[in-house]
């Protein structure tokens, strides 16, 4: 399958972020996204997880997006989402457990069902044992907290992955077992480390931060 | 002679139970604690207003015009939306709507259940129960009703990026929403559980003190509050619930994205 975007533009509170973005994914790929702080990098992966309504008066967002030939409207919100999932920088504060997060996730309308692969065995490829799943969200680290969500998401198998740097809060060997756990899937990958950009892209997106809408 | 019976409060009464509030005023005013004034204007408020409502109870009783009670009935309920709303302190398009259907289905479905089936009253609108039990029901409704608002949109708020989580992960509006709505609905329900949980231990509530006062036996009072506070109790759930079920529903997009409320 191909995760595919056309004319993509974005704008907030009358500031454009991008504008006439097309890029096209191939499956197993890995596209990168760079540019400074506040240039729309964590903006464009809302815009692609399908996060934001358009109903809202101070964002507007254009252009069209397909994974697999078809749009979020054909795949229905929660089966885009399902399929094209967003994993966020920071995991937001969360009660109960990894393993129960996990459950219910697993759960959900729009993922039961699907092909799932074992979230244990993937923590465990990025260094985290089966203790830390039954540990509260709170006592864990904010690495621990960070990598363990990843595992779980990354179960569910979605098609597309949207990483908003996903080792920022890692150490060097951390972020190597996350690299290598990614590998071979189709991601899109925002970072700040110009060394991971050159390791992990098979492409790459440019964000400049304009400033005036124009 | 012992006294028997209700005993009439005549206007000089009243007068001399001013000074109940007088005397606090011009203590206020003597320690400049600033407090005369709006015990005035509230003392005032409570004189207008009452006297106001029992001189329109006298005529809508007498009336017999099932439009008259049915349009006094509506104003009370959106008068009681609108406070509600405010009490929110946040909105959304559409929170007046939902709100007013909440208060509207709550009440009009509790009291018609109450008047036809319990108490037998013919017509059923016969607006001597009608009213004071539908200015109880809302009382108590609106107060549910803002809290469980309140709460909602709060969190909304305030747990946006778990929500986000949960909905990046494929989850529904409802899949995502329900440990909200939950405790919205618990939120609003508090004061009239408390209500329920200490009625007649701590105080006499204020209906049954008002019965005995105008002579009626206390165990015929305590049978009304026990009816009334299942009325109410039943009337906040159902709008409570209302409630907080059309607020997820309008902070979610027809894609299941969530939307903004904003203060007010």
């Amino acid at each position: 399958m191909t995760f595919e975007a056309r004319g993509l533009a974005r704008e907030l509170g009358g500031r454009v972020l991008y504008r006439d973005l097309d890029f096209r994914l191939e499956e197993g790929r890995t596209l990168v996204v760079r540019g400074p702080s506040g240039s729309g990098k964590t903006q464009l992966l809302r815009q692609l997880g399908d996060l934001d309504s358009g109903a809202r008066s101070e964002l507007r967002q254009e252009g069209g997006l397909t994974w697999g030939g078809r749009s979020p409207e054909e795949w229905g919100g929660c089966g885009w989402r399902a399929e094209v999932c967003c994993v966020p920088q920071v995991v937001p504060a969360l009660t109960g457990t990894p393993a129960e997060l996990e459950l219910r996730i697993a759960g959900l309308r729009a993922q039961r069902g699907r092909e799932a692969e074992d979230p244990r065995a993937l923590a465990q490829g990025l260094g985290l044992g089966a203790a830390a799943w039954e540990q509260p969200w709170g006592e864990l680290s904010v690495g621990e907290r960070q990598r363990l969500l990843l595992a779980v998401l990354l179960s569910r198998a979605p098609g597309v992955l949207l990483l908003d740097e996903p080792t920022a809060a890692l150490d060097e060997e951390g972020a190597e077992r996350v690299e290598a756990l990614l590998k071979e899937r189709t991601c899109v990958w925002v970072t700040h480390s110009a060394a991971q950009a050159e390791r992990v892209a098979d492409a790459t997106i440019r964000l400049e931060g304009r400033n005036d809408a124009d | 002679m012992p006294t028997e019976g209700p005993i009439a409060i005549t206007w000089w009464g009243l007068a001399l139970g001013s000074t109940l509030l007088v005397a606090n005023g011009l203590v206020s005013l003597w320690l400049g604690l600033g407090l005369g004034r709006k015990l005035l204007v509230a003392g005032l408020r409570t004189v207008v207003q009452l006297s106001l409502l029992g001189l329109v109870l006298v005529y809508v009783f007498e009336s017999g015009n099932a439009w008259l009670v049915g349009g006094i009935a509506t104003l009370m309920i959106v008068l009681a939306s609108v406070e509600a709303v405010r009490r929110a302190g946040r909105t959304y398009a559409g929170v007046r709507r939902d709100v007013f259907l909440s208060l509207l289905v709550a009440a009009a479905s509790s009291m018609l259940f109450v008047t036809t089936l319990i108490l037998h009253t013919d017509p059923w609108w016969t607006p001597r129960y009608l009213i004071p039990l539908l200015g109880m029901v809302l009382g108590n409704g609106l107060t549910g009703i803002s809290l469980g608002l309140e709460r909602c949109l709060t969190a909304f708020e305030e747990e946006r990026p778990s929500l986000e989580l949960w909905i990046s992960a494929g989850a529904g509006p409802w899949e995502a929403a329900r440990p909200v709505a939950s405790r919205s609905l618990k939120a609003g329900l508090i004061p009239i559980l408390n209500a329920m949980s200490v009625a007649g231990m701590v105080t006499i509530p204020g209906m049954m003190t008002g019965q005995i006062l105008g002579g009626t036996e206390p165990g015929m009072a305590a049978r009304y509050q026990i009816l009334v506070m299942f009325l109410i109790a039943g009337a906040t759930v159902a709008g409570t619930t209302g409630v907080v079920l059309l607020a997820v529903r309008a902070l979610f997009d027809e894609r299941g994205r969530l939307l903004r409320s904003k203060p007010r």
